[in-house]
């Protein structure tokens, strides 16, 4: 199934994410008006979420994300707020 | 460090972002200076940052009934309607080690000369974080930042008139139908230099070339065959490809 989200995220940019999963997810597709630097990183942190479960906590999705992020600079999101529209995209 | 300015051309869409993308490579390589440019869009264009949507964030049946351009920008942000008469576009191109750190901080550099420019006319400006200006609380420009392989690019937009229409029209603002509610909403955020300034264009131009070169070594330059070449490879591979333009 492809589910939708988005959501305003508290740092100020709007975050929608396109999820396609059964299980586990298969595919992630992020867009919005942030800034991510550098911007390569938005692809490592799609491609790190196949596979996961399709009730992942919050938590564990945070923590793949920081993981991949490492010292990238989000301007207008954050992990938490990223994370937090994938989970409510899989509700 | 010596700069390079090149003075207010026009050019369609794909060629203005891929003229950005080939002198970040030509400063990277050495064969381009330190470059600060001037531009319009001729058509008129739609530009969305690098992480949007094209089908989400534009209304394509109207951009092609309009003529008007859609394109994909390098840089991160929003949606942006590039109107040829209403607007002054700049970019800045240079090693990212002669800017702060902090890209909050660069935002605030760059934008600054922006803003000097608008105060040399009259205008209050001022910079608000991360990457807006504003007069009396409205946005009157907007900018966006990469920084790749050691390049920072900074392109923004300054708006001088306002089509508030038009440009509802060509993006996806909202489903609803573009209402004077709308409109009114838009025009209480949003300003332009006419409804602050007598100044034409030209003389808005020229006062922003003024702020853009205060304290800096510079001469007025234009494109080596190297930079147009590239340029041209860009806009025809990369920028007006459907894989790039429909990317996410």
């Amino acid at each position: 199934m492809i589910a939708f989200a988005k959501q305003k995220a508290r740092e100020g940019k709007l975050v929608k994410v396109e999820v396609e999963y059964d299980e586990t997810i298969k595919k992630l597709n992020i867009t919005g008006d942030f800034f991510l630097h550098p911007e390569d990183v938005l692809d490592e942190i799609e491609k790190s979420m196949i596979g996961l479960e399709k009730d992942v906590s919050f938590d564990t999705l945070v923590f793949k994300i920081h993981e991949i992020a490492g010292d990238a600079r989000m301007i207008g999101i954050s992990p938490e707020s990223l994370a937090l529209v994938i989970r409510e995209a899989l509700k | 460090m010596k700069w390079r300015v090149v003075g207010l051309e026009t050019h369609d869409a794909y060629f203005n972002m891929a003229l950005d993308e080939a002198i970040s490579e030509g400063v990277r390589a050495g064969s381009s200076p330190p470059t600060i440019r001037f531009y319009n869009w001729e058509p008129n264009a739609v530009s969305i940052g690098y992480f949007q949507s094209m089908r989400d964030e534009v209304n394509l049946p109207m951009c092609r009934e309009l003529g008007v351009d859609r394109i994909r920008r390098w840089t991160g942000g929003g949606a942006v309607y590039h109107d040829f008469e209403g607007e002054i576009t700049y970019s800045v191109i240079a090693p990212v080690g002669i800017f702060p750190k902090n890209i909050i901080e660069s935002y605030r550099l760059i934008c600054g000369w922006l803003v000097s420019g608008l105060v040399s006319l009259g205008i209050e400006a001022e910079f608000m974080p991360v990457n807006d200006i504003l007069v009396k609380n409205k946005k009157i420009s907007g900018s966006a930042q990469t920084r790749r392989g050691g390049i920072l690019l900074q392109h923004g937009t300054l708006l001088y008139g306002l089509d508030l229409k038009t440009m509802f029209s060509v993006l996806n603002v909202s489903r609803q139908k573009i209402t004077d509610k709308m409109i009114k909403s838009a025009e209480e955020r949003v300003t332009c230099v006419q409804l602050h300034s007598d100044a034409g264009k030209r003389e808005v131009y020229e006062a922003l070339i003024c702020a853009f070169t205060e304290g800096k070594d510079y001469e007025v330059g234009t494109w080596n065959e190297g930079e147009l070449a590239r340029a041209r490879e860009l806009a025809e591979g990369k920028y007006r490809s459907d894989e790039w333009m429909y990317l996410r």
